[in-house]
């Protein structure tokens, strides 16, 4: 064989290759658009019908944006229904439990992470052991305690069946992030003359603000999506969070569907939003929790 | 606007109540690591425990006047020992911790206590009045263990056929999960162009707040307005000899309420897994030998915690079931067992029996987590790394 | 401005320990080395004195009085680390003033006492800087500076250059000790490098194995090791050491190996000297400093033969890497010498430099200082 016919078989192959190269790479493409399709076409859906005027709510049809495409859903959410209470209930009652959480777990996470106290390990075993919990099973209890204490349709039974639901994840998430902090930051603190705990104040605390953010994202989106808790303490339409009158609107008549698209795309907007701006600290602090502890 | 004010005064009230009793705490921690090696310190704790006792009982239960101030000497006596053991050493790390201990006991260990008083005892929806004036019960031993096994948590579905349906549910639901988070995980890691946005999309699923995910699905499942049948409907309208071979809109909620909830909460999972085994993967990857002897052993220690806290929660997960087929008259075809629980406690309102009920789930899926430990072999190679 | 004392020091982990009944005085101005090898107990000791760690046994006195339950605030001490530990959160200037801040002392003066401490180490354009924006030289400097505004009783500075570059550690190192001149404080200063701990400091301590080895002046050190660790850890390039036996009948002293035999000045020991008419060999270690073998290319027919495997060129100086009998020598001599890997060649030592150690003990065993004409070694007979 002379070096041409070489060359020629080499070009050859080279062709050959980059073609199944080529091929592969649209063939993840169209994988990956197909499979995008199917995550996020509920969504658009849930889009196309809050914006279907009123006496079309109920249809077969498949079109995106439906043909007299108008927002009345939305006012008629914002105005007929209890729909902005929802939304200040959830938030109140989000707030408060996630401050709650985070300052419990900030503390006791430094606890944790530079203290080898009597019973630090089985502690942290039992951190773990607490997902195991089914919450079904801590509902009935609590739900009877709340009662006894005439707490029921409050805000504060509410906050106390929350405070501690994302405590041992917290602790986790934190405890992971202080375990990365140099030692030697707060023994120079130390040094310089504060306390172990003007130490933690001064010096860890302003370091740790990512992973405190985290934690508190972490506490919010959990009360902030929370169903059945709310569902079983919260019985006055007043009362509700988003949650429940989500799903009473989209339960009893199907001509309160547009209404549930409107109140649903209103509460998802922001939701995601935080949660894809955040998804990368939020997902690196779920691995350095969860993983590395 | 005066009722949003309210609200924020009350519950910013309750915050400062919380906070004064962490403060009470953390005096009383304070205290007691500081002055253990005076030597009036262990009669002074029991004599202020024993006088804060029966102040407690002047309050709250003026017939156990004794017994309260008795129980609080007690207590307080066998703390200052270990005060003393512990000689004001790590007082910062417990004085830290003793909010979050505080916290968990009273909100997760308390109320599995009580939970077990329950079981054993006769709580429903005729005696709720009693108990709440008195706070007694009677006692009915273990009748309601007995019930969980011999009757139906709801009305017809029957202890056994829950178990089995719990665990097909867990583990269709992590192999798919994983399955499908896998390909996903595989076709991102390429080098590709719009990596960033394909990934944004993918995780959609996981980012919704899951109640909209969940209702949203339902909705496309809808035997008349969902997607499914519509498609199934046109395609029968464009081909009708479709229709003739057997194919038709179909009822999935009343009909198919399992697959339909599977398929739910499948199509919500996966994103998770995905992101956990992307983060485990590397480029480069993507022959079979290579998958097999790169990627798994790669992506092992990621993947090993997920499949861990994925079995868990899908065991334990009550939303999508419940908000699939929970209104009035829905389908128990679809119930594992703590959707069961949930609906016998809140909609069927047998609380003791729902208690017994807890606490039998309670030790399988502990029986189904030593197993799993002891087959993994222990968390230590998981999660102490440090 | 104090004086320093650690009165039997032990320290144990659980069942290991650390530093066995340590025994230190440091004197007020005093520049106090402390060098070892890693893990020896040297940084240990030193976070003791700052109360960072606590000590199992013994007592730590500063100024007079006994600190050993004060935690490190109440102390009055500063310290720099070895990775620096600047607050990443805060500038240059809040850096340093921090622990005045604590103090709450007035706004004037912690101004004052920033702005000095700036000029002594010529870091004023980096005060409103991030740590993150600043190079590891001028990290150090604000380490330094952070430890100087507090005015402190002492200085303790952990291996303050070893994440530092050879070139930058040299100019550091002047800083520091025109610093210490300046200030006029007690410093204790850990390193493991013996270059710094030679040139630094008024007096030194070598630690290993969780004790201390020698103390005194650098020279002291240098001169007349304690024992056979000292010896091989102080100096470089390191001793030669040399197995063998020594021998005195009342002739002078006389060490011999497989190869070579060499006189050594008298025997301070009359206890020894003594002991030794019996004429037995006693086993030991001799031990000389490269530039204190002299190499000839002549070949006198009763001088040591060795073979000269190895030259490395340094500058003005080369190393000699030989082979003497089983035993390997190192040799620095002047960069003219003409030697070349093969050549065989005769040695000697300074006499006056030799360095005899008990073989079993490892102890020193004294010789007299002597300054004799150079004598050659002699072969074996």
């Amino acid at each position: 064989m002379n070096e041409t016919d070489a060359r020629a078989v080499y070009q050859k192959a080279l062709k050959a290759h980059r073609f199944r190269e080529r091929a592969a790479l649209a063939a993840v493409h169209v994988g990956l658009v197909f499979y995008v399709l199917l995550s996020v076409y509920p969504l658009l859906r849930i889009f196309s019908v809050s914006l279907r005027p009123g006496d079309r709510i109920i249809s077969t049809d498949l079109s995106l944006i439906p043909a007299g495409a108008s927002f009345l859903s939305y006012m008629k959410v914002l105005h007929e229904t209890n729909f902005l209470f929802w939304l200040w209930n959830s938030l109140i009652i989000t707030c408060a439990t996630s401050a709650i959480g985070v300052s419990l777990a900030a503390a006791a996470a430094y606890a944790f992470s530079r203290f080898r106290f009597p019973g630090h390990k089985t502690g942290l075993t039992l951190l773990l052991g607490n997902e195991m919990i089914p919450a079904a099973m801590l509902l009935l209890p609590l739900f009877l305690m709340i009662m006894k204490l005439g707490l029921i349709n409050t805000y504060l039974g509410m906050i106390i069946a929350y405070s501690v639901t994302s405590l041992p994840f917290s602790i986790w998430i934190l405890k992971g992030y202080y375990d990365t902090i140099p030692k030697s930051l707060e023994e120079a603190a130390l040094v310089d003359g504060t306390t172990r705990f003007g130490a933690f104040i001064r010096i860890i605390l302003p370091l740790s603000t990512p992973a405190l953010a985290i934690a508190f994202l972490f506490n919010f989106t959990q009360a902030w999506n929370e169903y059945l808790v709310a569902r079983v303490v919260l019985t006055d339409a007043r009362m509700y969070t988003w949650t429940l009158g989500l799903f009473e609107l989209q339960g009893q008549y199907l001509t309160q569907w547009g209404m549930f698209a409107a109140a649903s795309i209103l509460v998802t907007i922001p939701v995601l939003g935080v949660f894809l701006y955040s998804s990368k600290w939020l997902i690196s602090g779920l691995t350095l929790g969860g993983v590395k502890g | 606007m005066t009722a949003l004010l309210g609200s924020i005064i009350e519950v910013a009230r309750f915050v400062a109540v919380i906070f004064f009793a962490i403060a009470l705490l953390e005096a009383y921690l304070y205290v007691h690591f500081h002055l253990y090696d005076r030597r009036w310190f262990l009669p002074a704790c029991v004599l202020a425990a024993a006088a804060a006792g029966l102040g407690a009982a002047r309050l709250w239960a003026p017939d156990r006047f004794f017994e309260l101030g008795l129980a609080a000497a007690m207590v307080e006596t066998a703390l200052a020992f270990g005060f003393i053991r512990l000689r004001g050493r790590y007082a910062l790390a417990y004085m830290m911790l003793a909010p979050a201990i505080l916290g968990l006991t009273l909100l997760i260990i308390y109320p599995l206590c009580f939970e077990v008083y329950l079981s054993f005892h006769d709580l429903k929806l005729t005696t709720i009045m009693q108990w709440s004036r008195t706070g007694a019960l009677p006692f009915v031993g273990i009748k309601h263990f007995v019930k969980v096994f011999t009757s139906s948590p709801l009305s017809e579905v029957s202890f056994w056929q829950l178990f089995l349906r719990t665990i097909w549910w867990t583990f269709i639901n992590v192999f798919f999960h994983v399955t499908g988070g896998f390909a996903l995980a595989l076709l991102l890691n390429h080098k590709i162009k719009l990596k960033g946005i394909y990934r944004t999309f993918l995780i959609i699923p996981w980012a919704m707040p899951q109640v909209v995910a969940v209702l949203a699905m339902r909705g496309e499942f809808h035997s008349q307005y969902g997607f499914i049948n519509i498609t199934i409907q046109r395609a029968i309208d464009w081909l009708p000899l479709l229709g003739k071979a057997g194919l038709h809109p179909i009822q999935w909620l009343t009909q198919h309420p399992f697959l339909t909830c599977s398929v739910i909460n499948i199509w919500l999972g996966i994103p998770f897994m995905m992101v956990v085994i992307l983060g485990g993967l590397q480029y480069g990857a993507s022959a079979f030998q290579q998958f097999r002897m790169i990627t798994l052993p790669l992506i092992k220690p990621v993947l090993a915690p997920a499949v861990t806290l994925g079995t868990v929660w899908t065991f334990n997960n009550i939303n999508v079931i419940y908000l699939v087929t929970g209104q009035a008259g829905g389908t128990e075809d679809a119930d594992i067992m703590v959707s069961a629980l949930y609906k016998a406690s809140f909609s069927f309102y047998r609380y003791s029996y729902s208690a017994a009920f807890a606490i039998v789930i309670f030790f399988i899926l502990f029986a189904f987590a030593m197993a799993w430990l002891k087959w993994t072999r222990g968390t230590e190679s998981v999660y102490e790394r440090d | 401005m104090a004086s320093v004392s650690l009165r039997k020091i032990t320290k144990r982990y659980k069942d290991t320990e650390v530093l066995h009944d340590v025994s230190l005085d440091i004197a007020d101005r005093e520049f106090m080395i402390l060098v070892g090898p890693s893990g020896c107990g040297k940084s240990t000791l030193l976070r003791m004195i700052a109360g960072l760690e606590e000590c199992t046994e013994g007592e730590i006195v500063i100024d007079g009085a006994i600190v050993n339950h004060l935690p490190p605030r109440e102390r009055e001490i500063a310290m720099v680390f070895q990775d620096y530990a600047l607050y990443p959160h805060m500038t240059v200037e809040q850096n340093m003033s921090f622990g005045l801040r604590l103090r709450k002392l007035p706004k004037s003066q912690i101004d004052a006492r920033v702005k000095d401490a700036a000029n002594i180490l010529q870091i004023q354009p980096l005060l409103k800087r991030k740590p993150s924006q600043l190079s590891g030289g001028q990290r150090q400097r604000v380490a330094i500076g952070r430890a100087i505004v507090r005015k402190p009783k002492v200085f303790l500075f952990d291996e303050p250059l070893s994440n530092l570059d050879a070139k930058l550690r040299e100019e550091m190192r002047i800083e520091i000790a025109k610093l210490h001149q300046r200030l006029q404080t007690t410093i204790i200063y850990v390193t493991h490098d013996q270059v710094e701990a030679m040139t630094l400091g008024s007096r030194m301590a070598v630690v290993n194995g969780g004790r201390i080895q020698q103390m005194g002046p650098p020279e002291e050190v240098f001169c007349r090791p304690a024992n056979r660790f000292v010896a091989g850890f102080i100096g470089s390039p390191t001793m030669n050491f040399v197995r063998g036996a020594f021998s005195d009948i009342g002739e002078g002293p006389r060490f011999k190996d497989d190869v070579m035999s060499v006189d050594l000045p008298p025997l301070v020991d009359g206890e020894l000297r003594k002991a030794l008419l019996d004429g037995k060999p006693r086993p030991a270690v001799l031990g000389v400093r490269p530039d204190d073998v002299y190499v000839m290319q002549t070949e006198p027919k009763d001088a040591a033969l060795a073979t000269v495997e190895v030259v490395e060129l340094l500058g003005h100086r080369k190393n000699l890497h030989l082979k003497a009998g089983k035993g390997k020598l190192l040799a620095t001599v002047d960069a003219s010498f003409a030697g070349a890997p093969g050549d065989r060649v005769s040695i000697a030592f300074n006499p006056g430099r030799l360095h005899l150690f008990d073989e079993a003990t490892q102890e020193r065993i004294a010789l007299e200082a002597r300054t004799a004409p150079r004598q050659g070694a002699q072969p074996t007979a």
